[in-house]
């Protein structure tokens, strides 16, 4: 055994002394956070804008715009707009007014035409016009100022009609075994995507690492002196258990990292202006923590055992990435499902999808992050993968231990047939 | 003392065709034994089915007195070097050189100490800390070689040891076999170059398409092989000399190397004596008779002969 472990620490640091491991670590965290935040920091453009507000419009519809769109969004504390009031006409000022913008010392300005009522419209220019939320604000103020102008000349009040007029909300919350859980459906389909996306990529990265690490010793002939000092079995599980050590250890990390960036959502909501709730959707239970290290671990190991496989039966790595392809499909099948596992959890495909071995690892913590599944079926699901694992790890290690060896030209189905036989 | 490697009948056959036909041998312990052949001979297949890298279709093979294929764990008291060379390109130099010892069993504490000994020797001491993919080749194939020695084999077999050094670094090599032949070790190894052979081996087994074409220890393998050739040198030429050489009718063969130095061939069986004597008694005085010796390479050549180079083909491994 103590040779396994050789194997398996050699395995280990060689993945995880590398750049790309340090890199791939960090920048996961940053990626996923980047997600969750950068959208709402960028569509916000937080910066200030200094607007000149031409006011020809009837008494009262200026002030108006004025008071609805410099009021503090929700949530936020001022607003980001300096506004101040230039009586009319444009035709008088519009000079003026251009050369202070390209002077940078205005943004824009609004105008507020003497017909608006009549029109429905106003003018907003500006040298840089600033997205679709500054559109919005505008319009939103302007559609206020003009509405209740209107509402007061047939004499109604603006509030009084809102509160008539006001939409109605859906309250959605899971029901689990706990009781029923706040999460919405946006946020359910963010954390199964989330995971999904994690878990292909994982078992993918680390299962080729697998596979060109069987290949350069099988090219360089490391593994014929490999051989003469271990059991070629020993040989396969000691690399796939030090790889899996790396991921796992991958894994680990993103975890703490994920329990930090949940048990402080507040701060950084309030620091990014996010709200906590989206933060603290993609923050996992234990218990489902630990099944999905579970569907990782088992699901890693199948796939890692079939890539060991691949590297042991082609001659370089051109030869393998057709293959790797086929070999990955599976993984990708319940990544076309996302929609239908995400939406109905306990649909026949998602019920199948995560009893199949090769697809459960991904269609499962799918399926867990979206509903409560019943402990049969994950009971149910973990054992046939970790019987199609026993199966695969037995038939891979027949074929590795022919294969590493063989040289010459790749070999083909009926080989690895002859070698499963042979072994 | 028992052989150390002992192979009887081996035979190893692929689809299209023998890589080795009934191949017997004997290597005595802590000699230098060399594997003689041109490329294609089958010497890897031979020396791969010793190690168990390949499995023998037929035949006995017998690694310190035991079947390398159902006792594998008498692999681990040999030093193999691979024909292909390689090793794990992003470790460091001292780190790969430990990492197989430990696999062979040798303490890492002891595989550090011994790996830097080692790598002062081969003049590779400041590159210890260095990746190995950085190295040259030839540095590689040093480091390679101290990986296949350090944790002292009783056996080391080495396929075509030479291949790819330069000829300082082919010295150091050849230094290191005779100080592991002098420790007592066994070298097996196989080359398809002559001279090489010959500074090192005390035996040798030619092979070719296969089969063995002969064995044994060097000096008998050229004694057998010698024929009945001289070499005769007068103190000057002349008429005289020339017209003898000429007029002796049994002499097989003359060829005239230099105006006063001759090669001839007696009738296989005879005595040098009475050519000696006739010689001596010519007024022209001998400079030199000798016995000519044929070297490996032509003895290797007179059996062997131009041997078409067989093509590289699948060789599935078969354990």
């Amino acid at each position: 055994m103590s040779e396994v472990m050789l194997i398996l620490r050699r395995e280990f640091l060689e993945r995880v002394k590398t750049r790309g491991f340090v890199l791939g670590t960090i920048l996961f965290p940053l990626f996923l956070a980047a997600v969750l935040i950068l959208p709402v920091m960028l569509d916000d453009g937080a910066e200030e804008r200094r607007f000149a507000i031409v006011d020809e419009a009837p008494a009262g519809i200026g002030e108006r715009f004025v008071q609805a769109l410099t009021a503090p969004a929700p949530g936020a504390e001022t607003s980001r707009y300096r506004v101040e009031v230039i009586a009319g006409p444009l035709d008088a000022v519009r000079d003026e007014l251009h050369a202070r913008i390209q002077a940078d010392e205005l943004d824009g300005y609004v105008v507020l035409p003497a017909d608006v009522l009549e029109r429905n419209q106003v003018q907003y220019r500006a040298k840089a016009l600033g997205g679709p939320s500054v559109l919005r604000e505008i319009r939103s103020a302007a559609s206020q100022a003009v509405q209740a102008e209107r509402l007061r000349q047939v004499g109604l009040e603006l509030q009084q009609v809102a509160a008539l007029i006001r939409p109605v909300e859906v309250d959605n919350a899971r029901i689990t075994a706990e009781g029923e859980e706040g999460a919405d459906a946006d946020s359910t389909f963010l954390a199964a995507y989330i995971i999904a996306m994690a878990m292909y990529m994982l078992v993918a990265m680390y299962g080729m690492s697998v596979m060109r690490s069987v290949l350069e010793e099988k090219t360089n002939r490391i593994a014929e002196v490999l051989a003469s000092s271990v059991r070629t079995s020993y040989l396969m599980a000691g690399k796939i258990l030090g790889v899996g050590s790396a991921a796992l250890v991958q894994v680990l990390i993103w975890a703490v990292l994920i329990v930090l960036l949940v048990t402080q959502s507040d701060t950084i909501a309030a620091r990014f202006g996010v709200e906590p709730d989206a933060i603290r959707s993609i923050g996992i239970a234990p218990d489902i923590a630990v099944l999905l290290i579970a569907y990782f671990l088992l699901g890693f190991f199948l796939f890692a055992s079939l890539f060991a496989v691949l590297g042991a039966a082609v001659t370089s790595e051109q030869e393998a990435q057709s293959l790797q392809m086929v070999l990955m499909l599976p993984l990708f099948v319940p990544l076309l499902f996302l929609l239908q596992l995400a939406a109905d959890p306990f649909g026949r495909t998602a019920t199948i999808l995560g009893l199949v071995p090769f697809t459960a690892p991904i269609a499962m913590p799918m399926r867990m992050a979206a509903a409560p599944i019943p402990a049969i079926q994950i009971a149910a699901s973990l054992a046939l993968l970790a019987l199609a694992l026993i199966v695969c790890a037995w038939l891979a290690g027949k074929i590795y231990r022919i294969g590493i060896l063989s040289t010459g030209k790749r070999a083909t189905l009926k080989d690895l047939v002859v070698w499963i036989r042979t072994a | 003392m028992s052989e150390t490697l002992v192979l009887e009948g081996v035979s190893k056959r692929y689809a299209t065709h023998h890589a080795v036909r009934e191949l017997s041998l004997s290597v005595p312990p802590g000699s230098i034994y060399g594997i003689l052949g041109p490329n294609g001979a089958g010497k890897s297949t031979t020396l791969r089915m010793v190690m168990n890298i390949i499995a023998r279709d037929a035949g006995r093979i017998s690694l310190l007195g035991v079947d390398p294929a159902r006792e594998r764990e008498v692999l681990r008291r040999v030093g193999y070097l691979p024909e292909e060379r390689g090793l794990y390109r992003k470790m460091k130099v001292i780190d790969v050189i430990i990492f197989f010892a430990c696999l062979k069993g040798v303490p890492a504490d002891r595989a550090r100490r011994e790996g830097e000994a080692w790598l002062e020797r081969m003049g590779l001491a400041q590159w210890r800390d260095a990746k190995v993919e950085t190295l040259s080749k030839g540095m590689q194939q040093k480091v390679q070689f101290i990986t296949t020695v350090l944790h002292q084999p009783e056996v080391l077999i080495l396929d075509e040891p030479h291949s790819g050094l330069d000829p300082v670094n082919q010295e150091v090599l050849r230094d290191t076999i005779l100080d592991a032949a002098r420790q007592g070790r066994t070298v097996i190894f196989s080359t398809h170059n002559m001279d090489q052979a010959e500074q090192l081996c005390e035996y040798v087994c030619i092979i070719a398409g296969g089969q063995k074409v002969l064995d044994g220890r060097l000096r008998d393998v050229r004694r057998a092989n010698r024929g009945n050739r001289y070499l005769i040198e007068f103190d000057e030429a002349s008429a005289e000399a020339d017209r003898f050489i000429h007029g002796n009718r049994r002499l097989l063969s003359r060829t005239q190397r230099a105006p006063e130095l001759w090669e001839v061939e007696l009738p296989a069986g005879d005595a040098p004596g009475e050519l000696l004597a006739e010689l001596a008694r010519l007024p022209v005085p001998l400079h030199r008779f000798e016995r000519i010796e044929p070297s490996l390479h032509e003895i290797f050549v007179a059996h062997v002969g131009n041997a078409a180079v067989a093509e590289r083909r699948q060789e599935p491994a078969h354990v």
